[in-house]
């Protein structure tokens, strides 16, 4: 039997004005994933986590969180169960780190412990007793993300948590959270615009692209996508397509070049003496990688920004 | 609903640390209260009756003009806290129902008023000595205390809305002292229990301690604004949503 989606979404909606941000989102979100929320921005990613959160109200569709439909009844409930960090972090300047967790831990009615524990976790037991408006940015994320770790919920939402980090705090968020499935069973849910983010961290990916989910499975099938061509280029282009295809090969032509599947080395130089053989002079033989990147600009638009 | 609102209420107490907003609710009192002895003991000719000529000197600025401003910047405070910092995303995504979390502000709002007021009629008690009052501290200050506590709510009520709708920090200060001057007029033509901000000066009869009130319809227009203002600003936060930046 298989395991219940801990979020899921049906023909999830939000329009503002005439501007469609989310159009029918179907998101599903397993037991224990990782699941990367990766869109370009302005894509509607922040939108549809925010609903999600009860930050939105959907104007179409269906929530579902713990295969409970969510409700105005049922929201505080499943709420207890979730933590998040949207968009910035959010914190009180004038309190020290420990004081923010002070607060979010009285609101959530989890144990005290649970400060020290996080406060561990992010690496910001030293720098507890310091006021927030005296923190870098990349603490402040630090100290958002210990906040959505209070109570340890079943279920993390991160709107692109390695916003405004060095490179090494980008790398350390990214192993942490990697981590916390296995450690917490946890299920996170995280958004990011970046694909190499979400290859390190996730396991399971949705793409959205203007406010549709244009894609979602493991990241292992969005792999599987990714393939070696070989491009040849040479003097007279429609006799060599002529021979390849006698043989019975799937070809294409993008500007001066060929594009067949990959063979190996024998075909590929028997190819050769054949169209030297008929006069046809070689210019170019070259591997082509599709790699994840131009699947994800093949599925959210070359248009759009990265 | 009860542990939400205990929880709510602890949490906004921990949120206020280190706030120096209460400073003024200590200071300008003091203000008025040392600019009304003075006036007092130099018009001891036409000021004949002790504690009610010392206090309607006490009162005037203090309940028309001070008080509504000065609620007005603790309650523009409180939400500040949540309009800086994307602090709405954490507010509204904790675990408390958001009629709660709107008792958690009320209530803090409600308590700094009410130890406003208990400062107010301390520095009363403690000027009226200084000036040289003998006579017996009078027994319907009590009442002006209950009826002015009541008015202060209603303030409360009504700023809260406005600082909660208006992410400006001075403007609903503004709105609460232009609300004060014009309760001195609605008062002065006979509709002061009608006007939210007139309210609180009719109850600690502002400038004028002879003055005889409608108890019963001041606590029940009292009652009605706050029940109105609470509701809107319930209302309010219900259908509060957080646009993607």
């Amino acid at each position: 039997m298989p395991k219940q989606n801990l979020v899921e979404t049906h023909n999830l909606t939000k329009q503002y004005g005439s501007v469609r941000c989310v159009s029918s989102v179907n998101m599903q979100v397993p037991p224990g994933a990782v699941y990367g929320f990766l869109g370009p921005n302005g894509a509607g990613k922040s939108t549809t986590l925010k609903m999600i959160l009860g930050l939105a109200r959907p104007t179409d569709g269906t929530i579902t969180l713990f295969g409970t439909p969510v409700n105005e009844h049922n929201r505080i409930k499943l709420l207890a169960q979730t933590g998040s960090l949207i968009e910035s972090p959010s914190y009180y300047g004038h309190l020290t780190g420990e004081e923010n967790l002070r607060i979010v831990q009285t609101l959530k009615g989890c144990s005290a412990k649970d400060i020290d524990e996080v406060l561990r976790i992010v690496r910001l037991d030293a720098a507890r007793q310091k006021l927030v408006n005296h923190y870098s940015l990349g603490m402040k994320q630090r100290l958002g993300l210990a906040a959505a770790l209070l109570g340890f919920p079943r279920l993390l939402i991160l709107d692109e948590p390695t916003n405004g980090l060095d490179p090494a705090g980008i790398q350390e968020m990214r192993e942490l959270i990697r981590s916390l499935p296995d450690a917490y069973g946890m299920t996170i849910l995280v958004s990011s615009h970046l694909l190499g983010e979400i290859d390190q961290m996730a396991d399971h990916v949705g793409i959205i692209r203007k406010g549709e989910l244009v894609y979602q499975n493991a990241l292992e099938s969005l792999h599987s996508h990714a393939k070696s061509q070989i491009a040849l280029r040479v003097s007279h282009t429609a006799i060599a397509m002529d021979l390849l295809r006698q043989d019975g090969i799937d070809i294409s032509q993008e500007e001066d070049y060929l594009l067949f599947p990959m063979m190996d080395d024998s075909y590929v130089a028997n190819l050769c003496r054949r169209l030297i053989a008929q006069n046809i002079s070689l210019y170019r033989i070259e591997k082509r990688e599709k790699s994840l990147e131009d699947i994800f600009l093949s599925l959210t638009g070359k248009e759009t920004s990265l | 609903m009860n542990i939400s609102y205990y929880k709510a209420v602890k949490a906004e107490r921990l949120k206020l640390k280190r706030s120096p907003v209460w400073l003024a609710f200590f200071a300008l009192p003091m203000i008025s209260a040392f600019f009304g002895t003075m006036n007092y003991k130099m018009n001891l000719g036409i000021l004949k009756s002790e504690w009610f000529s010392l206090w309607s000197q006490h009162s005037l600025f203090l309940c028309y003009f001070f008080m509504p401003a000065l609620i007005g910047t603790y309650c523009s405070y409180l939400w500040r806290l949540e309009h800086t910092h994307h602090n709405w995303n954490s507010f509204l995504t904790a675990p408390i129902p958001r009629f709660s979390l709107y008792l958690g502000k009320l209530t803090q709002a409600v308590q700094m008023a009410v130890l406003g007021n208990l400062w107010i009629f301390l520095l009363f008690y403690v000027c009226g000595r200084f000036a040289g009052i003998q006579s017996p501290f009078p027994a319907v200050a009590a009442e002006w205390f209950v009826c002015g506590v009541l008015g202060t709510v209603v303030i409360c009520c009504v700023q809260l809305l406005l600082s909660l709708i208006i992410r400006s920090f001075a403007i609903p200060i503004g709105i609460a002292l232009l609300g004060g001057i014009l309760g001195l007029m609605i008062t002065n033509r006979d509709h002061g229990l009608d006007y939210p901000y007139s309210i609180y000066c009719m109850g600690m009869r502002a400038n004028n301690p002879d003055m005889t009130i409608d108890i019963p319809a001041l606590v029940t227009n009292s009652l009605g604004y706050i029940f109105i203002f609470s509701f809107l600003t319930i209302l309010y936060l219900h259908r509060k949503e957080i646009a993607a930046n």
